[in-house]
């Protein structure tokens, strides 16, 4: 404590301001000195599945950076599942039907699994336990075990099989289908128990935060929701031309809401959901041909995958507007983040 | 407000990704990890059908279909599916050694895994039919996929056949196998038979006399 002492207050006079100028001066090359880094866990991970550069880009969802790439070692990464501890990342490769798990922390390729012909769409069931994927040529899904990578059963569904969800309490399994139905499927049984009509080239399926499952009809321009309760659509709505994949999240006080790629429109449309009948609330210009999209966990950002312009657009919910645009492999399909 | 992080990432990106990238290639030829369409350009046969009675079918992933009559050699690959027809049945040896006998009826995918720590494991996903295994010099891996179960093995010699519906049944003749369904594994010993049926966890293993199944082995097997 003496030596500190004697060294007060000329010297502490002199020197602080200096210091304080020092830093100041420094501050715009060295963002980040005066306020600490995030844990390195808890940024938000954002993944792109690149369908044309056989990659999945690895990037940081809060300090918007891409961080790297990972190559699939198979052909043409088409969907994603990121394991709720953020570990495991699945990859379905459309090309030549496997299926890549990738450890995030070393980011590296750990596990490739053949599936079945032109394997599209991956969920992981609600215990993570297991990885349900559709093969849309073979018309099956098929159940691999997410800890020894071993395929344990295959249930045959309807012509095509394009999106798979789960129901919040795991009962259900919904899978969309080329003959435009919803295959329900009892998990207790692994059979469809029933087939509920949609409309042309439904594509995806996912979980809504209403527990309802919701639903685009890619072949034409609106977009469905089924009522769990009773496995009949509940409601629908036009969205515009070409739906294809739905996050939810909040602007400010208002939602959840459903924002719906529409690659017709070059538009992100945000539905109201927290009323039984949908309506839109605004719609968000974005990039080409916007198809993958998820929301952070909190709901106040969401990350946009362009297939034509190759790149993720971060958007802050709350003004609608662009944060930043992340350069991702060529055509990035499907992006997800973690939890 | 709105901007670009492109200008900031770019570099990043270049530097970084593109060794990773470089990296993970190098790893996967490292460890020789191929998909099915690449083992068969390169021209790699996994196995041999060494014996056929009757119709023995190999249909190739480009659609070209090939049949093995009598005793011969025909390569196989991975992706290739083999059947055999009414009153047919087919030997096959793996390049590790594992004798595979179709009974008639059967039809299969030639497939694999890989996983960074383990390699390769053959799989045969058996769509309907018979086949009988017999695993030879030490632990080979070695999975047969059912629609309704999987039969995981290292050394052993069993007999799985698959209904339409995908019942399966599992004979072990000696060894155990790692006998499981969706909703749970059981471990089957020497002399012991178990099912798999959809939507259930394999039954118990239950005593079984095995030279009956494996009866029809005798033939295709001289």
């Amino acid at each position: 404590m003496k030596p500190y002492t004697k060294l007060s207050t000329p010297l502490l006079m002199i020197g602080l301001p200096l210091l304080i100028a020092a830093n100041l001066t420094g501050c715009e090359s060295m963002q980040g000195v005066f306020s600490p880094p995030k844990p390195e866990g808890l940024n938000t991970r954002v993944y792109s599945a690149n369908e044309s550069s056989n990659t999945v880009t690895v990037m940081d969802g809060d300090s918007y950076q891409v961080l790297g790439e990972i190559d699939t070692l198979n052909y043409g990464p088409h969907d994603l599942a990121l394991s709720r501890d953020g570990k495991q990342l699945w990859v379905t490769n459309l090309a030549n039907g496997r299926v890549t798990v990738i450890d995030t922390e070393s980011r590296k390729p750990v596990a490739s699994i053949y599936t079945g012909t032109r394997a599209h769409v991956v969920a992981l069931t609600n215990n993570n336990k297991h990885a349900w994927v559709a093969n849309i040529a073979d018309n099956t899904i098929s159940i691999i075990d997410t800890t020894i990578y071993r395929i344990l059963g295959t249930i045959p569904v309807g012509k095509g099989p394009m999106g798979i969800a789960f129901s919040r309490d795991g009962k259900f399994a919904y899978v969309s289908t080329q003959d435009k139905m919803v295959n329900v499927i009892d998990t207790t049984a692994h059979q469809v128990i029933k087939q509920i009509p949609v409309g042309p080239n439904p594509h995806f399926l996912t979980l809504g935060p209403d527990g309802r499952i919701w639903g685009t009809n890619t072949g034409s321009n609106d977009l469905y929701v089924i009522d769990p309760a009773t496995n009949e659509i509940a409601a629908t709505i036009e969205v515009g031309p070409a739906p294809q994949q739905i996050a939810f999240a909040l602007k400010g006080t208002a939602g959840p809401n459903a924002y719906v790629t529409v690659t017709g429109l070059n538009k992100v449309v945000v539905v109201n959901a927290t009323s039984p009948t949908l309506s839109i609330r605004e719609q968000i210009d974005v990039g080409e041909g916007p198809n993958g999209i998820w929301a952070n966990a909190v709901g106040t950002t969401i990350y946009v995958g362009h297939t034509k312009s190759n790149n993720v657009m971060v958007i802050d919910t709350g003004t609608s507007q662009v944060s930043a645009t992340l350069p991702v492999g060529k055509k990035p399909i499907r992006v997800v983040a973690s939890r | 407000m709105t901007y670009s992080s492109r200008q900031f990432i770019q570099p990043h990106r270049s530097s970084c990704t593109r060794a990773f990238s470089t990296g993970l290639v190098g790893l996967a030829l490292s460890l020789g990890l191929f998909t099915a369409s690449t083992a068969h350009a390169a021209g790699e046969a996994v196995a041999k059908a060494i014996n056929a009675i009757g119709e023995f079918t190999v249909f190739r992933t480009d659609g070209i279909q090939e049949q093995l009559e009598g005793k011969g050699s025909l390569p196989l690959y991975e992706g290739d599916r083999v059947t055999t027809g009414r009153g047919s049945q087919g030997l096959m040896e793996f390049t590790n050694g594992i004798q595979v006998a179709l009974n008639e009826d059967t039809d299969f995918l030639i497939l694999s895994r890989w996983e960074s720590d383990k390699g390769i494991t053959r799989i045969l996903r058996l769509a309907t039919g018979e086949v009988w295994v017999k695993t030879m010099g030490g632990p080979k891996p070695l999975e047969i996929e059912t629609p309704v179960a999987t039969a995981a093995v290292k050394s052993t010699e069993f007999a799985l056949k698959v209904q339409p519906d995908g019942q399966t049944t599992l004979t072990v003749v000696e060894g155990i196998v790692e006998f499981g369904t969706a909703f749970g594994t059981c471990p089957i010993r020497t002399s012991t038979i178990s099912y798999g049926n959809r939507g259930k966890k394999c039954t118990k293993p239950a005593p079984t006399n095995v030279s009956p199944t494996i009866a029809w082995t005798q033939g295709i097997r001289q």
